[in-house]
């Protein structure tokens, strides 16, 4: 299988491996391509009465010219508003600035400059009310919130791009996208930068795929929302990548997340959520890679952890404690400071590893079968010593720590606890680094 | 990560493991054998029970060998069950359930007549309540620092303040109002306990009257802060002079009293500004979506020394009995502002030095960081951002906070040590979060087990806290202890925070009622009796006119019944036969003559529901009719002495006719 991660402007720069330097860079992207103008419209300048346009019922598309326009505009019937980016409207005053209440009511090309909306009212750059709605190819710039969707269906967010600001620390900043009630829908190719999260609340059966997110909180933040999947997105440079909460049915599929740094930094969270699907993933260069509380919480549910790439991670891959029904097959797990943690005197026994790269592993492959003829075991008391005598946590990581647990080896009574055991281990890696792409 | 690697003996020679068992061994007088300094008893103990170097050390901080003290009592909610726990640190032995709102057989609470009144001063709309839900207990407090006299706690379910004296650890009074439907924010005392806090949760029609949320909500809903007068040289809440500032209908949450510079004001969280009610089965989202959507709430900033001043002007309404000041007064003469806080906030903690006030959110990364200064200028400046929706003023939301620190995801409620540091409990990550309050620096993170609620640190929420214990009150426990079918116990871990690093000591199963909040107060601070003086009423603190001395018992007939004046003195209940006549009522006055420290006794009587328990000294009357006739042994419930069972006599009820 061929991973669905777009070529970007990506660097990844090994100097210093492992030693917490390494970084991936990426910047914003070139801006999506040009919407296209709808071939029949009714042409209209900032002097215009557009509302009214907007409003009559003979009206099917209204095409703006370059200029600036006032806002609030409503889209509140099955019609279309296209203009190019150089068509700016701009909020004037708290409220959002173009609603879409209408079914068929359809947003392209325009630029919206959410300056003067106000923060604690949610004020939004468009909020859709309406299911049938398509919002594509808009930039937003000064967002508060970006593009708000309540408890509508069959709405196409696409390739719009949304710029948050800086000034203003994340915690502070709106969401760039949010779905609220919303099912069956899709947000794809948009582009958001320096925005808070992209919240996808009480939400089911949506795909969320090819979108780069650029600086935020929480990349995409599912409380209570089911059969969603989140495919072949970049998360860079964020608090948190994907974070799923009380939610079934999830699938997180080709995602590249790096740089989830910081004292929150994850690149994927699960918490008391089952059947889930996390799959050829690049995590690289966060805070933590994976991490699973409580997932899958309800009896007969899975987690399958496949396929993904976790390197250069603080912490790879972190059970809240004991993992149950996870399979953990295929991944790489390389240049990582600590490559599995299980808090709460956990392990990872009751779960099936198979197949993984572990770089550290020592053992051989006398076959030639490119799998370990020894068992890939991890056994720790770092944990427990670290915990009570930081002193040692000095060693986590580096081939001391070797000598810590080895002088618990030879004494009986320090005998490490086995953590886990992939019977199978790789002898080279799942993914490729030179061409960022996985068999 | 480890892999197997064989090396020679040379490797122990680092010391490492020698340092490391060494130090949490140390006082072994035991013969050194391979373990570095470990005897071998003990390192065959700790490989029989499978217990590491640092499980050793934890044991070694908890443990509390027979005949010595805790260092702190936590006194924590009892959530379901209505009672306070009583609990040791560092043992975590639990000490005491304190009976308040729930009948509790062993204390004899609700079933004498003293306590029965107490219980009865806890109805509602002329109905009995016998249970609770008890959240948040505040212990008194002198010049910000507990004082060890007294105990507060709300009833969330049946908005309730109860007051524990600390002298006997015993419920003395419970208040109620019939304004409101419930509390969260209860109770939270002011600096000098002149006011026992207690805030609304969910919102209601004032005064117990009905009105349909779909048509009125905005209009009749309201919320509400209740301060409750302490009247401290009586040890009870004096509601005549108690007070209520009325709220918008916004889900008030937690509460906590400015200190220090902020005296005088105190700050309430809300998380219901969409001012959704339910209904969704009647076309609207459900509760949770529909308090959640909007993405701030209202940080709610009370003067009350304002209030105080609108209440002796005569500013208020009467609404079933309380003093009420309305919103409309409210807001013009600011005695409420609001400053937004990021949405689904939670916990609003001042910090000791008063000057901050960090509130959490459920959903957040960020504990934000308010500081009181900047929000009181804005007040007394007047310059406001706005005004919601009934005219209250709001305040720049960036122009109030000091900061906001990149904790964790989820964090909810805040303590603090001696060092300018503050802990919080994160939901989502279930850690709890150490950062300094100051340079609103995080600093390290320890996971608890499972989804933390609010924690607790010795004197943590004080003005000088200690900075040693703190336990994280955990609300699920999954796999932390033996199965015990479907309905688990919580989970309180002991955390050791006056290390360089902070260090999980001990989990405790608390297995009746979800606790919410505690507190952690020096034990030397506790000044309680070892028995009550002879004749003592528990509940009026004097000694009762109906005492009884030995010698001086007897069976009298009074117009009103049957009056029993019996002792209990190791083994004797005197008089030990009590003849009464069938459908007399019977008033028994039993007073226990013993001086000595635990010389407890019960009372019991077969089948008529009749159980107290009688301390050293302590004076209890029962009132029943003796409707069924027959024969009914009563005995000592107590184990008092080798003649315990002996203790015993008998109930006669002779035929009406």
């Amino acid at each position: 299988m061929q991973s669905v991660i777009p070529t970007l402007a990506l660097t990844l720069t090994l100097a210093g491996a492992a030693c917490g330097e390494a970084r991936v860079k990426a910047d914003g992207g070139p801006p999506p391509t040009r919407t296209e103008r709808p071939a029949h419209c009714d042409e209209l300048g900032p002097s215009d009465a557009l509302q009214t346009a907007l409003d009559a019922p003979q009206t099917a598309a209204v095409c703006l010219r370059p200029g600036r326009y006032a806002g609030p505009l409503q889209l509140r019937r099955a019609v279309t508003l296209w203009g190019p980016s150089a068509a700016v409207v701009h909020a004037e005053r708290a409220g959002s600035t173009i609603e879409l209440s209408a079914p068929g009511a359809t947003l392209l090309g325009i630029t919206i400059d959410g300056r003067g909306g106000r923060f604690d009212q949610a004020d939004a750059a468009v909020h859709v009310t309406a299911s049938e709605t398509r919002v594509e190819g808009v930039t937003v710039i000064h967002a508060v919130f970006g593009i708000l969707v309540d408890q509508a269906a069959h709405v196409q967010i696409t390739r719009n791009h949304i710029h948050g600001g800086r000034d203003a620390g994340v915690g502070l900043r709106g969401d760039t996208i949010r779905l609220w009630e919303t099912r069956d829908s899709s947000v794809s190719d948009n582009v958001t930068e320096d925005g808070r999260d992209i919240a996808v609340w009480y939400s089911s059966g949506n795909r969320i795929s090819g979108n780069r997110v650029l600086r935020g909180r929480y990349g995409f933040h599912l409380m209570y929302s089911h059969d969603n999947h989140i495919i072949g997105n970049q998360l860079l440079d964020g608090v948190v990548g994907v974070f799923v909460m009380y939610s079934r049915g999830v699938t997180i599929e080709d995602n590249l997340i790096a740089n989830a740094a910081g004292a929150a930094g994850m690149a994927i969270g699960l918490k008391e959520s089952g059947n889930l699907v996390v799959r050829g993933n690049r995590l690289l260069h966060d805070t933590t890679g994976i991490y699973i509380d409580a997932s899958p919480l309800n009896l007969g549910d899975t987690v399958l952890v496949t396929h993904n790439q976790l390197r250069l991670n603080d912490r790879a891959l972190v059970f809240h404690s004991s993992g149950h029904r996870v399979r953990v097959t295929d991944n790489d797990f390389a240049d990582n400071m600590t490559q599995i943690e299980i808090d709460g005197g956990g392990d990872a026994l009751d779960m099936a590893w198979r197949g993984n790269y572990f770089d550290d592993y020592a053992g051989y492959d006398l076959d030639d079968d490119q799998v370990g003829d020894v068992p890939y075991e991890a056994r720790s008391l770092s944990s427990e010593l670290t915990s009570s005598h930081p002193g040692l946590a000095l060693f986590s990581g580096t081939p001391a720590l070797a000598l810590v647990d080895a002088a618990a080896h030879l004494d009986p009574m320090y005998v490490p606890k086995p953590l886990l055991s992939d019977p199978a281990p790789r002898m080279s890696p799942v993914w490729s680094t030179d061409t960022e792409a996985r068999p | 990560m480890y892999q197997p690697v064989r090396g020679s003996r040379f490797l122990v020679a680092l010391g490492v493991v020698g340092w490391v068992v060494g130090a949490a061994c140390s006082g072994s007088k035991s013969s050194p054998q391979g373990g570095g300094g470990i005897s071998s008893s003990l390192t065959d103990l700790m490989k029989a029970r499978n217990l590491s170097e640092a499980d050793v050390n934890a044991a070694l901080k908890t443990y509390t060998p027979t005949g010595r003290m805790d260092e702190y009592l936590v006194f924590a909610s009892g959530g379901h069950s209505g009672q306070v726990i009583v609990i040791g640190v560092p043992s975590m032995r639990i000490l005491k359930y304190i009976a308040v709102f729930t009948p509790e057989p062993w204390q004899g609470y609700g079933f004498d007549d003293a306590t029965k009144s107490v219980l009865a001063e806890g109805k509602r709309f002329g109905k009995d309540l016998t249970w609770a839900d008890t959240h948040h207990p505040a212990l008194s407090e002198t010049g910000g620092d507990y004082d060890g006299q007294y105990l507060f706690i709300g009833d969330k379910a049946n908005a309730r303040i109860a007051v524990i004296d600390l002298k006997d650890f015993e419920t003395k009074q419970i208040v109620t109002t019939e304004l409101i439907g419930g509390d969260h924010g209860a109770a939270f005392v002011t600096p000098n306990t002149d006011y026992i806090i207690e805030t609304t949760q969910y919102p209601v029609p004032l005064g117990g009257v009905y009105a349909d949320p779909a048509k009125e909500f905005k209009e009749k809903f309201r919320g509400a802060g209740v301060f409750w007068k302490f009247d401290r040289a009586k040890g009870r809440i004096d509601k005549d002079n108690s007070f209520v500032v009325e709220f918008p209908p916004y889900t008030q949450d937690l509460s906590d009293a400015g200190k220090l510079v902020s005296d005088g004001y105190a700050f309430f969280n809300s998380i219901n500004t969409e001012m959704a009610w339910g209904g969704d089965q009647e076309g609207n989202p459900p509760m949770e979506a529909g308090y959640s959507k909007n993405d701030m709430d209202y940080l709610h900033v009370v003067n009350w020394r304002k209030a105080e001043e609108l209440i002796k002007a005569g500013k208020f309404e009467t609404i079933n009995g309380m003093k009420v000041i309305r919103l409309a007064t409210a807001a013009t003469e600011k005695v409420l502002t609001f400053v937004p806080e990021p949405k689904s906030p939670h916990g609003a903690d001042v910090t000791p030095d008063g000057e901050d006030i960090v509130v959490g959110g459920k959903l957040d990364t960020h504990t934000t960081v308010y500081n009181f200064k900047k929000i009181k200028d804005q007040i007394d400046a007047g310059k406001f951002e706005t005004k919601d929706p009934y005219g209250v003023p709001v305040l720049s939301f960036k122009d109030s906070i000091r900061g906001q620190v990149d904790v964790g995801l989820g964090p909810l409620h805040t303590q603090f040590d001696d060092k300018g540091n503050a802990y919080t409990s994160l939901f989502l990550e279930t850690v709890v979060a150490k950062w300094n309050y100051k340079d609103l620096k995080l600093i390290e993170k320890i996971p608890t087990h499972y989804n933390i609620g609010h924690l607790v640190a010795a004197e943590g929420d004080t003005i000088h806290p200690d900075g040693k214990y703190l336990i994280a009150m955990n609300k699920w426990a999954l796999d932390r202890f033996n199965k015990v079918g479907p309905l688990l116990p919580q989970n309180f871990q002991l955390i050791d925070i006056n290390t360089p690093k902070m260090q999980l000591l001990y989990d405790m199963p608390i297995p009746l009622g979800e606790p919410h909040y505690a507190q952690m107060i020096k034990a030397d601070k506790l000044k309680p009796l070892d028995v009550y003086p002879p004749g003592e009423d528990p509940i009026t603190g004097k000694k009762s006119p109906e005492a009884v001395e030995a010698n001086k018992e007897r069976i009298e007939r009074k117009g009103d019944g049957v009056h029993v004046y019996m002792t209990a003195i190791r083994s004797h209940f005197t008089p030990d036969i009590i003849r009464v006549k069938q459908g007399e009522t019977v008033h028994l006055h039993i007073d226990n003559l013993e001086q000595a420290y635990d010389a407890t006794h019960g009372f019991a009587i077969d089948s008529y529901n009749i159980n107290i328990s009688i301390e050293p000294g302590e004076h209890n009357d029962i009132t029943f009719v003796a409707d069924r006739a027959g024969v009914f042994p009563l005995y000592c419930t107590e184990f008092c002495s080798a003649l315990h069972l002996e203790m015993a006599g008998y109930l006669l009820v002779e035929p009406k006719s």
